[in-house]
Order: C-alpha cells, then sequence, then structure tokens
C-alpha cells in the first residue's frame, strides 16, 4: 500500500487541486465540486467541495456510506449531472461550458457506464444492446456490428451474441453492460455498485474483468461500498459527508501473491452472510 | 440514428404490445373509414340527386299549369282557370317570339294499366309531340320516335319503356307492331325506348309515350289544355333567356304581368345547381362528422403514446446515459405515434374502399378520389400531433431521474 505524498505534483499539502493547475493529461480533474440542493426550503450540500484528479490508467474505487455524496460524484463525473459550482475537466473538455447536446455527446464518446442494476433494454439481444452507443455515435450497421461483436468477445461472451437479457445470469448481463461499456474504446469507464447484484462467484467474474481493463491500459472510477471489490483498485477514495476524508494508491488485489487465499476467504465469507443459518 | 433503424425500433415496440397498439390503431383506423365513407355517401347522394334531375331532359324548362306546382314562385293573384293551351304551343315555339327556344313539348300525363295477353304492368302514360323524347333524353333502341304525322292524325301508336317492354313481353319476342291495352284502348307499339336506368326519384322506364292527339281522344277525354309544357332551350348559357322569353308569352296570353304568372316555370339548370350547392353543404357536414370520430382517434393515440414514455422511462435513461441526444428521443417517440396512426390510416382506408362498395341507406357511395390522400394525410397528421408532446415529454427527461425511476 503506497500513500500519495505531498511532494506529488498532481497534489498540494491540503490534498486540494486548484483550477489553474489541474493536469492537462488528467483523464478527470475535479476541482472544488459542490453540489447543493433545495430540499424543503433547506440547502442541502450533497458535496461540499470534492477535489480529485484521476490521471489517465488509474482504476480508482470511491468509497463512502449512503449519504456521503458518492453517488452525487459519480452522476457528475458521468456528465449527468451539472455541479452547483466548482470546475471539472474530463479529458480535456471542461464540462460546465456544455449544452445537453454536447453532454450527450460526451457521454457517448468518452465514458462508458456500467450500472448496477446492469440497465440492459429488455427488448434487445445482447450485440444489439451493445451497438446501440455506436449507432447513436454514428456508426454504420456493418461496423457497429463488427465493433459489437468484438466487444462481446472480449468479455467471453462470444456465444452468447443473440441471447436476450432476460436468458442470460447476472453476471452475464453485467459482462454485456460492460462489452456496451468499452465498445465505444472511452476514455473513462464509470461502474456504479457493478457487483451489488451480483452473488460472489459473478462479483469475482465481473471484477476480474474490470482488472483485465485496467491491465490493458484503461482508465476506470467505480463506485462502491465493499471492501472486497475495493481492493482489485490501484487508489481508494473514501468520501464521507461531501468531503474527501482518505486517499490512498495500493497495490490490486489481483497483483498480490495472497489474492487467491483471499478470494476463497471472500467467498468463504459472503457464503456465510448469504446462508444464514 | 438513422431513419430505417428508428423505424425498426418503433415497430418492435408496437409489436410487443401488439393488442394495445391494434386497439389503438382502431381508433385511426374507424375515423379514416368514416371520412372516406361518409365522403363517398356525400358524393354518392349528390350524384345521384344530380342524375334524377338531369333525367328531367337537357337545358329543359318545365311550365306546370292550373294550382302551379311545388316549384311556384309566387302565391296569391293565381287564377284557377288559367290554362296552358295550343296557341301558348304555337307562339313559343315561334323562333320570332322566343328565339332562345329548341323545341316546346305539350305533355299531358296520366297512369294507366297496360296489358298484353293477360300480362300486365302499372306505368305512366305521356302524351306529347316528337321533340318530348330528344328533349327528355329518350332515345329510341328499336322501331321508330311516334311522329308528327302520327299527331296530327290521333293515330294510336306507342314507343314503350324498357321497363313496360320488359314485363308485358317475354324475353325474346319482338314488340313491334304488337297490339297492347291501355285502359280500355289498343294502340299498336312502334318503337322502344333505350333504358335511362332509375334516377332515384321515379323509374325513368315505366313510361310510354303516344301523341297528345290519342291519349286525349282516348284516355283523358277531349280537351285543349295541357298538364305541361317541356321547354329545350338551345344552349345551357342562354336557358335564362329562353325562360324568360316563355314568361312573357305567357303573361301575355294571360292578360297578367311575368310576376303574377299563373304558372310556375322550374329551371332545371338553376335546380341543378341549387341541389348540388345543398349537397355540398351535406357532404361538408358528413366530412366533419368523421373528423370529429379522427380527433377521437387521435386522442387515443396521445394518451397510448403518454403511457407508453411512463412505462419506458428507465429505458429513456440508459438511452440518454449512453448518449442518446435528445432529438434521437424525441424522433424515437415520434415516429412510434406516426407508424401507429400510419398503419391504423392504411388499414382505415382498406376498410373504407371495402365499405364503399356496398349500398348504405339507399344510397350507392361514390368514392371522392381526393378522400383517400385526405385521409391519408390527416392520419400521418395525427401520429404528428398526437406524438409530438409525449416524445417531447419522453426527450426533456433528465438521464438521472430516468434512471432512478423503478
Amino acid at each position: 500500500m503506497t500513500l500519495l505524498t505531498a511532494s506529488d505534483p498532481r497534489m498540494n499539502r491540503d490534498g486540494k487541486v486548484g483550477a489553474a493547475n489541474v493536469g492537462e493529461h488528467a483523464v478527470i480533474a475535479l476541482a472544488d465540486i459542490v453540489k447543493r440542493y433545495q430540499m424543503g426550503g433547506h440547502d442541502v450540500f450533497a458535496t461540499r467541495g470534492v477535489s480529485l484528479v484521476v490521471p489517465r490508467g488509474e482504476f480508482v474505487a470511491i468509497m463512502g456510506a449512503s449519504g456521503s455524496g458518492k453517488s452525487t460524484l459519480m452522476n457528475i463525473i458521468g456528465c449527468l449531472d451539472i455541479p452547483t459550482s466548482g470546475h471539472y475537466r474530463l479529458d480535456g473538455v471542461n464540462i460546465r461550458d456544455l449544452d445537453d447536446r454536447e453532454l450527450s455527446r460526451i457521454r457517448n464518446r468518452k465514458i462508458g457506464f456500467v450500472f448496477q442494476g446492469f440497465n440492459l433494454l429488455a427488448r434487445m439481444s445482447a450485440v444489439q444492446n451493445v451497438e446501440l452507443p455506436l449507432a447513436y455515435a454514428g456508426l454504420k450497421a456493418k461496423d457497429r456490428h463488427a465493433r459489437a461483436e468484438a466487444a462481446l468477445r472480449t468479455v467471453g461472451l462470444g456465444d452468447r451474441m443473440g441471447h436476450f437479457p432476460s436468458e442470460m445470469s447476472g453476471g452475464q448481463q453485467q459482462r454485456v453492460a460492460i462489452a456496451r461499456a468499452i465498445s465505444t474504446n472511452p476514455a473513462l469507464i464509470l461502474a456504479d455498485e457493478p457487483t451489488g447484484n451480483l452473488d460472489t462467484s459473478s462479483t469475482i467474474d465481473v471484477m476480474s474483468m474490470f482488472a483485465d481493463l485496467h491491465d490493458q491500459g484503461r482508465t476506470i472510477v467505480m463506485i462502491t461500498h465493499e471492501e472486497d471489490v475495493a481492493a482489485y483498485a490501484t487508489r481508494v477514495v473514501r468520501l464521507r459527508d461531501g468531503v474527501i476524508v482518505g486517499d490512498h494508491q495500493r497495490v490490486p488485489i489481483h497483483a498480490r501473491d495472497e489474492h487467491v487465499a483471499h478470494v476463497q476467504a471472500a467467498t468463504a465469507r459472503l457464503d456465510d452472510r448469504e446462508l444464514p443459518s | 440514428m438513422n431513419m430505417m433503424g428508428n423505424v425498426v425500433m418503433a415497430l418492435r415496440g408496437i409489436s410487443s404490445n401488439w393488442l394495445r397498439s391494434l386497439l389503438t390503431m382502431l381508433g385511426v383506423l374507424i375515423g379514416v373509414a368514416a371520412v372516406i365513407v361518409l365522403l363517398a355517401v356525400g358524393t354518392g347522394s349528390s350524384e345521384a340527386v344530380a342524375k334524377s334531375i338531369n333525367s328531367l331532359g337537357t337545358n329543359t324548362l318545365t311550365v306546370f299549369s292550373g294550382g302551379g306546382g311545388r316549384f311556384a314562385s309566387q302565391t296569391g293573384t293565381k287564377s284557377s282557370n288559367a290554362t296552358l293551351t295550343t296557341t301558348d304551343v304555337k307562339l313559343i315555339g315561334d323562333s320570332n317570339s322566343a328565339p332562345d327556344v329548341q323545341s316546346v313539348s305539350p305533355v299531358i300525363s296520366t297512369n294507366e294499366t297496360a296489358t298484353y295477353k293477360g300480362a300486365t304492368y302499372s306505368t305512366s302514360v305521356i302524351g306529347s309531340t316528337p321533340s318530348y323524347l330528344p328533349a327528355s333524353n329518350y332515345t329510341i333502341s328499336a322501331g321508330r320516335s311516334i311522329s308528327s304525322a302520327d299527331v296530327k292524325s290521333h293515330a294510336q301508336v306507342v314507343d314503350l319503356g324498357s321497363s313496360v317492354a320488359s314485363n308485358l313481353f317475354p324475353t325474346g319476342s319482338n314488340p313491334l307492331g304488337e297490339q297492347i291495352q291501355l285502359g280500355s284502348s289498343e294502340f299498336t307499339v312502334i318503337g322502344i325506348l333505350a333504358s335511362k336506368g332509375s334516377s332515384g326519384l321515379s323509374n325513368g322506364d315505366a313510361v310510354v309515350i303516344a301523341p297528345y292527339t290519342a291519349v286525349q281522344d282516348q284516355l283523358t277525354g277531349q280537351s285543349q289544355s295541357f298538364s305541361q309544357l317541356l321547354v329545350q332551350g338551345k344552349s345551357s348559357a342562354t336557358l335564362t333567356l329562353a325562360q324568360s322569353e316563355v314568361e312573357s308569352i305567357l303573361a301575355a296570353q294571360n292578360n297578367t304581368t311575368v310576376a303574377n304568372l299563373p304558372f310556375s316555370v322550374l329551371n332545371q339548370a338553376s335546380l341543378l345547381s341549387t341541389a348540388t350547392s345543398s349537397s355540398k353543404t351535406f357532404t361538408a357536414l358528413l366530412g366533419w362528422v368523421a373528423a370529429v370520430s379522427l380527433l377521437v382517434g387521435a386522442i387515443g393515440v396521445m394518451n397510448i403514446m403518454l403511457v407508453t414514455v411512463t412505462e419506458r422511462t428507465r429505458e429513456i435513461g440508459i438511452r440518454k446515459a449512453i448518449g442518446a441526444p435528445k432529438s434521437v428521443v424525441l424522433s424515437q417517440f415520434l415516429i412510434e405515434a406516426v407508424v401507429i396512426s400510419m398503419l391504423g390510416g392504411v388499414l382505415g382506408i382498406l376498410a373504407g374502399l371495402i365499405v364503399v362498395r356496398f349500398k348504405i341507406d339507399g344510397v350507392q357511395p361514390v368514392l371522392a378520389t381526393y378522400s383517400i390522400p385526405l385521409a391519408f394525410g390527416v392520419a400521418l397528421l395525427v401520429g404528428v400531433f398526437a406524438g409530438l408532446y409525449p416524445a417531447y415529454r419522453a426527450a426533456s427527461l433528465r438521464p438521472i431521474d430516468a434512471l432512478r425511476y423503478e
């Protein structure tokens, strides 16, 4: 486990990143992000000044209890929501300046989403689901079909192309979602509790896939509240009450010798939890 | 996303809930079919009226004697003993006193039972002159017309209408030269009239035409007056001129003014234009009734599209999250609404085309050719109108709200 030192050029002493020195080459550069809601006449702060830089190739887990602001942060990083104040640059593009149409385009080109509930379209087959973002990107039918098939082979579903979501297990559906996320070759893969609806073996299956994608050099940001899942990341950011309370670099679990033992232990623990006597 | 992909998506959406889509389509189907059928009924009835007016003859004026006909333009100082006489006929037929009159035919009409070897048929009997036939659009299909010589010699000869001929004589036999009985008198058949067809108001073929002199002698009794004069003008353009000439002659003959004429003069052209304009109103009224049912269909489409958008909120959220711009979501739902109404429209046109083949309440509908593109265009508009608001709602959904929707 390696701690990020204060001498790291990306970060100043109090862990915040100024708008001026945001790294040009970072995939994500958040500076003092505040999100305020009006609720019954009161101001409620979901985030109170979050600054975070994610360089290319990192696998970041954002952790926190419910109400910590991690979902709000995820929506902002995913360009699904606009911060009340602060700056956000995604792959060099300033998100504040964009209108609805441009935000759609950014989501389409730069972000691959993986949701907790898979969020596949039930009336479409696996390959059609994977083709969908490519269709919105304006690819021709032949090209997008080829790319969707390649993405499905990457996640090991080369033999399930024509299956509908209802004909697949949760783990398989989430792998289709991962294929959909990588099909556009995005700058960022954004996963929101990707294993929240999965059993233990599917969880390991899906997390291994994220680990592989990370090894291939992809940048991944994952929201989770499970330590076992966060163990696959190279960096863990902890949120509490809308601020960052911890930010650590570490060797991911799959790169450690004790990986297999850990997996077995985790499996045993989770099995105990799922099957109360 | 291209157009074709959107249409395929829309069809998939429609077929995924086919019963609901079918019921929605039914609203548009009935509306479109109603437009086509009701416009066809309107057109059919106005054509029937025009046909029955045309059967009065071509460019004709009809002068009714005595108490005036249904179309009397004046009431009041009508002399009950004013009659239409042979002098009137001579003056109206004179090209000096009435230059725009082609011909004038005195008419005596009565109803008689025609008998031939036990077969009987009730028919109207027209006593007139040879010019009556062309003025009333009768043509001879066999034999010859009554002639001026027949009129002069009080010859007991008749031209038979086709219904009379077919009812009295067995098929294959030749009626020409045979003797038939009208009332108690014998008449010789000299000609058969070509069929004019039924005009809705009366059967133009249930008629026999004889010289008026013979009809007076044998059936109605001696008299110098006629029940009607059938006047044919030289052209439709000068028919109004001919009418005023006839009216002044009759006024002079009866020592009165045109305004107080004791006869009524029916102008076929003005009757036709009156009937045409009233049947146009009738057709337009039917069209509006159909439009109301189409509006109800449109509301049905809109209702279902709103339900669909609500049901598919999560799908919309997913699509927007992975990069569908507003315009694509908008067009997806708009196309779905348009496809539903277009399918309804096409089926409605087919249903309309089938219904139009049958007689409705005694009227044979006549398909108005403009009604098909009209109905199709309206169905398209219905889809756009009914789909626009629901599609706009779908497109305006915020992806985070839509994704959270259960």
